[in-house]
């Protein structure tokens, strides 16, 4: 019994962390009675949706052992774009086309310049996450833009029943699953992170995946930075600092691994549920806006330390098989 | 512009180290804050400035051990546990000042933040002492070249019987201990223990490093020549400052900089070997 749980973990990656997630939701549930209303299930979808959306593209990046830093930035750069064209144009469709291409292509840049000058990802993103965050204060003169009223439509507006941002986090969950799983992109994602030299010497097109993945790391970002900015009303300076750091610590706790080759998108939405969850109960028990930090980055440590010494336990364990077979063999010879 | 960049080279010279060894320090910014608020509070209570020194050395140190038993011993993931402990040391930067600048720092602090010798503010003397410390170990000491052989070949290194997991836990705390050095000329700096102090300094410390040719993966580079890139960015961003140049373009063009600097090194490195 034993063996097989632990097999179904091993093979399914994410099944802790919704375990996590179903356990302190249950344990909230029994401290307050406010926790288990169907308005603050939603409300904490809604929240969780903009990191949600960005961790389902981090997983694809950090699948193919590479990382994305400049994702707040960019974040920031598409908002800032996005606000600073409706008020220009008043065209909707414009601001919200040009914002969703321009992520794309930030993110285009990141993959091209990772693939073509071959630095490592941190430093890469690092830098254009510097890059990024310039171009979009120079872009709105340091100004904070408010957005029209509408806006609000793609933050909390309703469609068919159902919140838009988690209309749009079930569209992208999907999508990314399919994309993941039942694709060519998905396989040599892994293979990629895998074994980078193995995926090249095999004739993989590696350039072109490793491109693709951080496109749809940007593409994604867009997509969150108008959910975030339609949420909080306008530009304002401080948008999206930081938030990558989230996101990596949602498909951390999601079972995905820095050094790449697996992952799954499952993890990662669950991963990005339970940092709201955290939040939500922190805000619970009216903790300081401040010690969510801490506990997050606790929860962190904690959930790293544990796949580490699960990890080590069934390293030891076929070890111990293995030298079994060997005592075996030597007996029957 | 010395005195104020005196922060950022103390810190980078953790970073250096922890680069050589193969692993990263994210740590680094808000232990800085971290150190500089729980010194400060520290001064705050006792009036006395070697208390505050030894508070933000000793919190520095803590940082840098739990990183380090985590890293080296448990075997986790540089990056992410010092993400996770760059979490937790902001949160606590800000629990304890509760988000402003800690009040009641000893006046006498301010006098050492404008003492100079020779014409050079003391803290860069002491950047300097530290540079020329931290040379020694890593160049004349079996620790430093223990150090730089497990950078560059990890297994190697075990297989020779250096003492893996001590040296990098000791890389580890040296880094924070100079992150907690940093944090308390910060306050001397200011003139205040700011929670936020560290929070934009991540860039700039690991542009400055790997400016300098430095790489992530171990093994190659020098703190002589983190020095070259952080001289080679106060002097850009003085430069720019001289001219008018808006902060925001600025950001631009480190960003750029940064990026053409570690493609150089990697190209004269790879036409080196």
């Amino acid at each position: 019994m034993k063996s097989t749980l632990n097999s179904i973990i091993s093979k399914q990656k994410w099944l802790p962390i919704a375990l996590a997630n179903m356990v302190f939701a249950a344990l909230l549930a029994i401290v307050s009675p406010v926790f288990l209303t169907l308005s603050n299930f939603q409300s904490m979808l809604i929240q969780s949706g903009v990191t949600a959306i960005m961790a389902i593209g981090m997983t694809f990046i950090i699948i193919t052992a590479g990382i994305d830093i400049s994702m707040g930035a960019i974040l920031f750069f598409c908002s800032a774009l996005f606000a600073q064209l409706l008020q220009d144009t008043q065209s909707y469709w414009l601001a919200f086309s040009a914002a969703i291409a321009c992520a794309t292509l930030l993110g285009t840049i990141n993959g091209v310049l990772v693939t073509r000058f071959k630095i490592s990802p941190l430093i890469t993103t690092l830098a254009t996450y510097s890059i990024y965050r310039g171009m979009a204060i120079h872009l709105t003169g340091a100004q904070n833009i408010p957005v029209p009223r509408e806006m609000g439509f793609l933050g909390n507006g309703k469609l068919f029943g159902l919140p838009v941002p988690i209309i749009l986090l079930i569209v992208i969950f999907i999508l990314g699953v399919y994309l993941l799983n039942h694709t060519r992109l998905g396989l040599y994602a892994k293979a990629i992170g895998s074994s980078a030299r193995s995926a090249n010497e095999s004739n993989l097109p590696v350039t072109k995946v490793t491109v693709a993945v951080y496109a749809i790391g940007g593409m994604v970002t867009g997509i969150s930075a108008l959910i975030l900015l339609a949420r909080v009303g306008g530009l304002q300076s401080g948008i999206g600092i930081g938030i990558e750091f989230t996101v990596i610590a949602a498909v951390i706790l999601g079972g995905t691994k820095l050094t790449g080759g697996s992952g799954t998108i499952v993890g990662s939405v669950f991963g990005a549920f339970f940092l709201v969850l955290i939040d939500n109960g922190l805000n619970l028990v009216n903790a300081s806006p401040y010690i969510y930090d801490i506990v997050r980055g606790s929860v962190l440590l904690a959930a790293v330390a544990v796949d580490r010494l699960s990890a080590k336990r069934q390293e030891s364990r076929l070890i111990q098989i293995k030298k079994q077979r060997l005592e075996h063999n030597h007996a029957t010879n | 512009m010395l005195a104020a960049n005196s922060v950022v080279l103390i810190a980078s010279i953790g970073m250096t180290l922890v680069f050589l060894i193969g692993g990263i320090d994210l740590s680094i910014s808000t232990v800085i804050s971290a150190s500089a608020v729980i010194s400060g509070l520290a001064m705050a209570a006792t009036d006395s400035i070697f208390i505050g020194v030894l508070t933000a050395i000793g919190v520095g140190f803590s940082f840098g051990l739990i990183n380090g038993i985590l890293i080296g011993f448990f075997g986790l993931t540089p990056f992410i546990t010092t993400m996770a402990t760059q979490l937790i040391a902001r949160g606590i930067a800000f629990v304890l000042s509760q988000g402003i600048a800690v009040q009641g720092t000893p006046y006498g602090l301010m006098d050492f933040g404008f003492l100079s010798f020779l014409g050079v503010p003391a803290v860069t003397w002491i950047g300097l002492a530290i540079v020329i410390i931290c040379i020694i170990l890593l160049t004349q000491t079996q620790w430093g070249r223990h150090l730089m052989l497990i950078g560059s070949n990890r297994n190697a290194a075990r297989f020779s019987g250096i003492n893996v997991r001590f040296t990098e836990i000791s890389v580890y705390c040296l880094s924070g201990l100079l992150a907690g050095i940093a944090g308390f000329i910060s306050i001397s700096n200011l003139g205040n223990a700011i929670p936020g102090v560290g929070d934009t300094l991540l860039l700039l410390v690991i542009g400055a490093v790997v400016l300098g040719g430095t790489t992530m993966n171990g093994g190659e580079g020098s703190i002589a020549r983190t020095v070259l890139g952080i001289g080679l960015l106060s002097v850009l961003i003085s430069g720019l400052n001289l001219i008018g140049i808006p902060f925001y373009d600025q950001l631009i063009i480190q960003g750029v900089l940064i990026f053409i600097g570690t493609w150089l090194a990697m190209k004269l490195s790879a036409r080196r070997h």
